[in-house]
């Protein structure tokens, strides 16, 4: 099963948001897809997942065009887990990740004790198990990310995009949430902000700027100096260690560097 | 205008009339003071230009046949009285309901007459007593709508005292007065009371027996709860000199009653009001008799079985000149009703 | 460090005997309450403005349901079971459908304040009412209700076309709503002021305060299906509203078809609510409060919350009607005024009882 954008573009309204982007999603590996502020991570990201249709070009799940695939057949297939999606409902962990499994409910097919092993083994393996009773706006940031990919879990997705899933969270439990997403059985597409991150768990990177997919690699290939200086407007070194995993150094001083940033700002 | 001799000697003709009866015709003595709603109206001369906001009003004056001084009319409820087709049709009709203020004073007028305080008054819709005499022109209101009436709440207004024909006869007197035709006037005052007392005497005739009645207006939905005349106003006038029992008992002039309560009251007579307006579809009169005769609970009303509705002229259930026509109305139904039984 | 573990053995889904109880204790509850509907709809054939003793009305139910033959009073009869009975199940059918709306749009538009006049349908009642009984329109050939009706699908088709240019969220469609609630109350407003008399004004302003006295059986054959159909179609729904839980684009990714959902249940709400604006007036409080009092009682799942909103909806305006009749001896009050009255100490309460978020 792949998943596949071809010559993608999305508009809002006149303007485009992105555009042109193609990207073939491997089986069983991690894509991380980074970008400054306003490059089109999230808009592309929406699309890969089906949430959205491209204005131009395909996206394609198993070589088949999304629209033919049909929303609840997607949802079977892939998991989205949002950058902040909360609510004020008065919920319990359990009942936020059951509603994972609303694609394979209907009337004929009522909820059922497979469903519930189902909810159980997801809070199990994003380790929120014995939190399954407790109430939704109890629980920290951390956690609460924990159990939306939970959810995304329950729907049993080959594919599970994260847009900036470390956003509100302290290091201690980014790390911790990336390494759980990497130990998961599923492909997963992450968009990420910290460089470094996508260092140590991609791999390979997709690399936006402008509405455009300018490269796709892998994190030795991307994250050189000279992207970091033209892309993202900050000067750094990349260290190489024995594993060949990257490091980035960041130089202190960058105004120099977000003159040359904003000159390439179309 | 008038030289000090004439004006002694009016002084001197004033002060013998009002020691001698106050009943004889007399040609009216100018400058003219004369009560009216708690304010008193000069008058230098018999107007020559009135403009009148009411329909009764306006039909009082041409009962008095000034129809040739009514510069403008408004605040119509239905078509004139068949008499006055002819005349009516050379006076200019400013509105048909409430005419903007500039208009009713385009016409320049010496007095303007009103029905209701509604349109003239404290809060009036055309315009406010105030602005009118800032323009020294004086406002006669019909007594009908301020003597013993609270009409500051608004709406039809709730009134303390009960309605007689007296605030008509007043009102009959008062413009004969003004525009100096009293002998016109005594003699259309003679006529009404003739006509109410024959009323009575047909009623006492035919000998009935505590009958009771309920007088519907209209009602704002079909089945809601109708308009109905309360025991002050001038429907429960007519209940009243009849000796016809009205059965509701609310001091306002067209409260709301349920259809529950009136039907387990079981008036003898139900009174139904007819009128040109079309605003909700029980205005017409035959929509309110279709709902009498096949409302499940209304239509069991032994008034309804027995046939004993009556269609009266919905102007004839308000206080105006034609409430005569409606005591007529009501003698005859009730000389039918005490004949079937 | 963070470890990731092998899947461990997982918690135990709650026992069977769990599951069981709590069906038990919700089919319990649903017959508590269906019975409490059928005995506030007996009481409001009981209680009325006019006293009528219990043997009669009971009397009469039984001539009614089974022809027992018993011998009433027609008139004391027709009160009963025409006007007193009927009234009661346009009640129960009015309340059911406004508190139904007011659950539904909360879902779909993500805010706790939602109710179904929202979407301009009162306003545009209003305005219907008052073209027919003081412009003319129609010369008293068409009823309040007709215009009513009208005035209240207009208001929303504006409030429609108002919301797709200006984005289609949910925050796109509330603030259509308020623009085009404003605009028709100050239309109803401007009629009301330049054009009406005084009886005329009485009346459209007492009726649309929301008034039951004109409700006879054919209302009734009209208002009941309507909330019934209404009902089904929001309880086939039911989880793709949970699905809203966390936002539209959650919703999505859960594979709810968000727009066709949208289009749906917003038209099945507004036509609800027409319909019984178009019967009974506006009747404010009770799309709004109901749902929030559903959710204190059985959660915030929509499989459960439809259904009870219906019931204490339903419940409450029979209630709210019989109030309505005997408070005032002789008189009877607009039933927005009793709706008000309760509905508003009722949501403090529920908001100080900590269960705030939804």
């Amino acid at each position: 099963m792949s998943l596949e954008l071809r010559s993608v573009g999305w508009n809002a309204g006149f303007k485009k948001i992105i555009s042109d982007v193609s990207l073939r999603v491997t089986r069983g590996e991690f894509l991380g897809v980074i970008g400054p502020n306003g490059s089109g991570k999230t808009s592309m990201m929406s699309v890969l997942g089906g949430i959205r249709a491209p204005s131009t070009g395909q996206a394609l799940l198993g070589d088949q065009p999304m629209k033919k695939i049909g929303r609840r057949n997607l949802a079977r297939h892939i998991g989205f887990v949002e950058q902040q999606a909360d609510t004020i409902d008065r919920i319990t962990v359990r009942d936020a990740v059951a509603l994972g499994r609303t694609p394979y409910l209907s009337l004929l097919t009522p909820w059922s004790g497979h469903d519930d092993a189902i909810v159980c083994e997801a809070l199990a393996s994003v380790e929120m198990g014995p939190f399954a009773d407790r109430m939704w706006h109890t629980l920290s940031g951390g956690e609460k990310q924990r159990v939306h990919i939970a959810r995304a879990l329950t729907q049993q997705p080959d594919f599970l995009l994260l847009d900036e899933p470390t956003n509100h969270l302290d290091i201690h439990h980014q790390l911790g949430l990336l390494e759980l997403v990497r130990a998961l059985p599923v492909t997963v597409v992450a968009a990420l902000h910290d460089l470094n991150h996508a260092a140590m768990f991609c791999d390979r990177i997709a690399m936006m700027d402008g509405g455009k997919l300018i490269a796709l690699g892998t994190p030795e290939q991307i994250l050189t100096s000279q992207n970091l200086r033209d892309v993202f407007g900050v000067a750094a070194d990349i260290e190489i260690d024995d594993q060949g995993r990257c490091h980035i150094r960041y130089h202190a001083g960058n105004q120099k560097s977000l003159a040359i940033k904003k000159d390439r700002v179309a | 205008m008038i030289n000090h001799d004439k004006r002694v000697l009016a002084v001197g003709v004033f002060a013998a009339g009002l020691i001698s009866s106050v009943s004889f015709a007399s040609a009216t003595e100018y400058p003219l003071s004369i009560e009216n709603c708690g304010t008193v109206l000069q008058f230098d001369a018999a107007p020559e230009r009135v403009v009148s906001l009411g329909q009764s009003t306006t039909e009082i004056l041409y009962s008095l046949g000034l129809a040739d001084k009514v510069k403008g009319t408004g605040v119509w409820f239905g078509p004139v009285m068949d008499e006055f087709r002819d005349v009516n049709a050379s006076v200019p009709r400013l509105a048909d309901n409430d005419p903007g203020f500039e208009t009713v004073v385009a016409q320049k007028p010496q007095l303007v007459a009103t029905q209701y305080q509604w349109h003239v008054g404290p809060k009036g819709t055309v315009g406010t007593t105030e602005q009118f005499s800032e323009l020294s022109i004086p406002v006669y209101t019909a007594p009908a709508d301020c003597v013993g009436k609270d009409n500051a709440g608004g709406g039809d207004g709730v009134r303390h005292e009960g309605f007689t024909m007296d605030l008509i006869y007043r009102e009959i007197s008062d413009l004969a007065q003004i525009f100096d035709v009293e002998d016109r006037g005594e003699e259309l005052i003679a006529t009404l009371k003739e006509r109410q007392a024959n009323s009575l005497e047909r009623v006492t005739a035919s000998g009935h027996d505590n009958v009771s009645a309920v007088f519907w207006f209209s009602s704002p939905e079909i089945n809601s709860d109708p308009y109905v005349a309360g025991k002050n106003g001038a429907a429960g006038y007519i209940a009243g000199k009849l000796s016809v029992r009205n059965i509701i008992d609310s001091n306002e002039e067209w409260p709301t009653v349920g259809w529950e309560t009136i039907a387990r009251a079981n008036p003898d007579i139900i009174v139904i009001g007819k009128m040109g307006r079309r605003r909700f579809p029980a205005d017409d009169w035959q929509v309110k008799m279709d709902f009498l005769k096949t409302d499940p609970v209304a239509s069991q009303m032994k008034a309804v079985r027995n046939g004993n509705i009556v269609v009266m002229d919905a102007q004839s259930m308000d206080p105006t000149i034609r409430l005569i026509n409606g005591i007529e109305t009501l003698a005859e139904a009730v000389e039918r009703l005490s004949a079937s039984n | 460090m963070f470890e990731t573990s092998p899947v461990q053995q997982p918690v135990q889904p709650p026992g069977q005997s769990l599951a069981g109880r709590a069906y038990l204790v919700r089919a319990g509850v649903s017959i508590g309450a269906l019975v409490l509907l059928v005995g506030v709809i007996a009481m409001a054939a009981a209680k009325g403005e006019t006293h009528i003793p219990l043997g009669t009305v009971l009397q009469t139910i039984a001539n009614h349901l089974w022809q027992a033959g018993y011998d009433v009073d027609p008139i004391d009869a027709g009160i009963i079971w025409n006007y007193r009975i009927s009234r009661a199940m346009v009640a129960a059918a009015c309340g059911a459908s406004l508190a139904l709306s007011g659950a539904v749009l909360q879902a779909l538009l993500r805010n706790s304040l939602a109710d179904p006049y929202l979407l301009g349908i009162s306003a545009g009642a209003s305005t219907g009412a008052v073209s027919v009984a003081i412009l003319g329109f129609g010369a008293g050939m068409v009823s309040l209700s007709l215009g009513a009706f009208v005035g209240a699908l207009v208001a929303f088709g504006f409030v429609a076309l108002l919301a797709i240019p200006a984005g289609r969220g949910a925050g796109a469609i509330i603030l259509a709503g308020v623009a085009g609630s404003q605009l028709f109350n100050a239309l109803t407003s401007f009629i009301v002021t330049k054009a009406a008399t005084a009886d005329e004004a009485r009346g459209v302003m007492f009726w649309l305060l929301g008034n039951l006295s004109g409700v006879r059986w054919p209302d009734v054959y009209l208002a009941l299906p309507v909330a019934i159909i209404g009902l089904l179609v929001c309880l086939w729904y039911s989880r793709a509203l949970d699905a809203f839980t966390f936002g539209v684009e959650s919703a999505a990714s859960l594979g709810v078809p968000v727009r066709r959902v949208y289009v749906v249940l917003i038209a099945i709400a507004a036509s609800m609510t027409a319909v019984m604006v178009s019967i009974v007036g506006a009747i404010g409080f009770v799309g709004l409060v109901i749902p929030h009092a559903a959710r204190f009682f059985v959660g915030t799942r929509h499989g459960f919350l439809l259904p009870a909103s219906a019931l204490i909806g339903a419940v409450f305006l029979v209630a709210a009607d019989i109030v309505s009749r005997i408070i005032l001896d002789g008189q009877v009050l607009p039933i927005g005024v009793i709706t008000a009255l309760i509905g508003a100490p009722a949501f403090a309460i529920i908001l100080c009882h900590g269960r705030v978020l939804r």
